[in-house]
């Protein structure tokens, strides 16, 4: 396989998992809020967490059908494009990613159909028991998928055989590796935020036409919670993540940073235009005598600089170092977003500040935008590595010329840009109605409860 | 038009007897597990 086959191939990866990643992390938050929703609605009865579950609970449907396509699509790249991998890793990937389709991904799709379909049948309690299980079944399902990443990123509890296979010789380690819980963590709190800035830019975006309207008066201040709670520890998570990134891939950290030169005291670079080949980073704005600090190393310790490692190993440095500025920019933007929120409802002020709603509403798509700027840095920062250390992605591919991988990279784009344009617009088209207010009607009168048009105003506008 | 997403029972509705409701629970999901696994067989069936 020549190098543009290859190029291809991880352009055609990083462009479907790119779409995938999308919708798992809105829907690993958005089971939460739901399962917190009909707990609060079973406790309380209070029509507003009924109201918000029935609208929410529809957009979780066609995310999560969505995340279901996108994601098989991957599974079936693996053996077209990646099938070196696959042959050489499949006996230690391969039953983790059986382990998150028989434990979650079977949970969620199981229960979903109760979720959708069975509330009269089933009866409040039992409707919430699988509300939670689909709720758990995307945090297990994140679980093994994080565990899998995890142990390309920093392989243990595995060998070599003679013919080049791996072979795993101790599970926990493989499912465990040292990376793992500080990513999981990380990522989990970023589906989280996600989904929150996304229902926070819903119910400011009804408010500024309604600032009475009690259901996104609710939700507004559940996804404010929600920022100013997780989004400081998401700032946790990701140092420790970034920690476990210095430790075991100190030329990721290296790229990141723009570190050029190996030694004690670095500067810690604030923005600037990386020149790989240059070996220098123009238009530098840096912090000097901080880098170690931030690093969570002390000030003699020196640290390994992009120097340390052959220059054919580098990874894209300016990518990796542009999008961890954009995914902590953002981060930093949510935080902001909490307090100012948080502020506002002591102050009483919240539905009168138009600035703030209009501010969430712009952080909207702001989760998305992070989580991918994250994967680029884990993912582009691990080249030129499919298994960290152990596999190249050179020696990962498929024995498949350049011509092919570029038909189906064009037939994904073409379908995607159908497919979930389609699926884009009736969400946002749900999301610009907003949740019912009036009390549902019953079965069979008028505007079935429950469906897209009961959501929608009874009475059109004039 | 009959509800896509089934709402909540309407306040004070009676629900019907809890050996009823279970058998909704795991059938509705036997019958989506089976629906999830009809799927993945066609699919791999176009493969092989």
């Amino acid at each position: 396989m020549d190098y543009d086959a290859v190029l291809l191939a991880r352009l055609q990866f990083a462009f479907t998992i790119a779409f995938h990643i999308i919708f798992p992390s809105f829907t690993i938050g958005l089971a939460s809020f739901l399962a917190v929703l009909e707990g609060l609605w079973l406790s309380t009865r209070r029509a507003v967490f009924r109201n918000l579950y029935l609208f929410w609970v529809k957009i979780f449907a066609l995310s999560f059908g969505m995340g279901v396509v996108s994601g098989v699509v991957m599974s079936y790249e693996l053996g077209t494009n990646w099938a070196e991998f696959s042959k050489m890793a499949s006996p230690v990937i391969g039953p983790l990613l059986a382990f998150e389709v028989l434990t979650a991904f079977f949970l969620e799709a199981s229960f979903l159909g109760v979720m959708l379909f069975g509330w009269r049948r089933v009866g409040p309690r039992l409707h919430f028991l699988a509300t939670v299980l689909v709720a758990v079944g995307t945090l297990v399902s994140a679980f093994w998928i994080i565990s899998a990443n995890s142990w390309m990123q920093h392989p243990t509890g595995y060998e070599q055989l003679a013919n080049g296979s791996l072979r795993a010789v101790d599970w926990m380690a493989v499912i465990f590796s040292p990376t793992f819980p500080s990513r999981l963590a990380h990522m989990t709190l970023a589906a989280y935020l996600t989904t929150a800035l996304v229902v926070g830019a819903a119910s400011a975006w009804i408010l500024l036409k309604d600032r009475a309207q009690t259901e996104s008066r609710m939700a507004l201040r559940m996804a404010i919670s929600m920022f100013a709670i997780v989004a400081p520890l998401q700032l946790l998570a990701g140092h420790e993540s970034g920690r476990m990134a210095l430790e075991h891939q100190p030329l990721k950290t290296a790229a990141i940073e723009a570190i050029w030169e190996s030694g004690p005291d670095q500067p810690q670079s604030l923005v600037g235009l990386p020149d790989r080949d240059a070996g220098r980073t123009h238009f530098e704005i840096a912090i000097p005598g901080v880098g170690n600090l931030i690093q969570g190393v002390p000030k003699t310790r020196p640290i390994q600089g992009l120097d340390a490692f052959p220059r054919a190993d580098w990874p894209v440095v300016g990518l990796v170092y542009w999008s961890f500025r954009v995914m902590v920019g953002l981060g930093l933007a949510m935080i902001a977003l909490g307090v100012w929120g948080v502020w506002l409802i002591v102050r009483t002020r919240l539905e009168e500040s138009t600035w703030y709603l209009r501010a969430a509403v712009a952080m909207g798509p702001a989760g998305f935008v992070a989580v991918i700027a994250g994967w680029i840095v884990a993912e582009v920062g691990r080249q030129p590595w499919t298994i960290y250390g152990v596999l190249r992605t050179a020696d990962s591919a498929s024995p498949v010329g350049a011509g092919q991988v570029t038909v189906s990279l064009l037939a994904f784009m073409v379908i995607y840009a159908v497919v979930f344009s389609a699926g884009a617009v009736y969400i946002l088209r749900l999301i610009g109605v907003g949740p019912a207010t009036e009390p549902e009607l019953p079965h069979g009168e008028g505007r079935a409860p429950g469906t897209a048009l009961a959501a929608a105003r009874a009475e059109p506008e004039a | 038009m009959k509800a896509t997403i089934e709402p909540p029972p309407e306040e004070g509705q009676r629900l019907a007897p809890l050996h009823r409701r279970l058998g909704w629970f795991l059938g509705i999901a036997l019958a989506s597990a089976v629906g999830v696994a009809v799927v993945a067989y066609a699919l791999k069936a176009l493969l092989v």
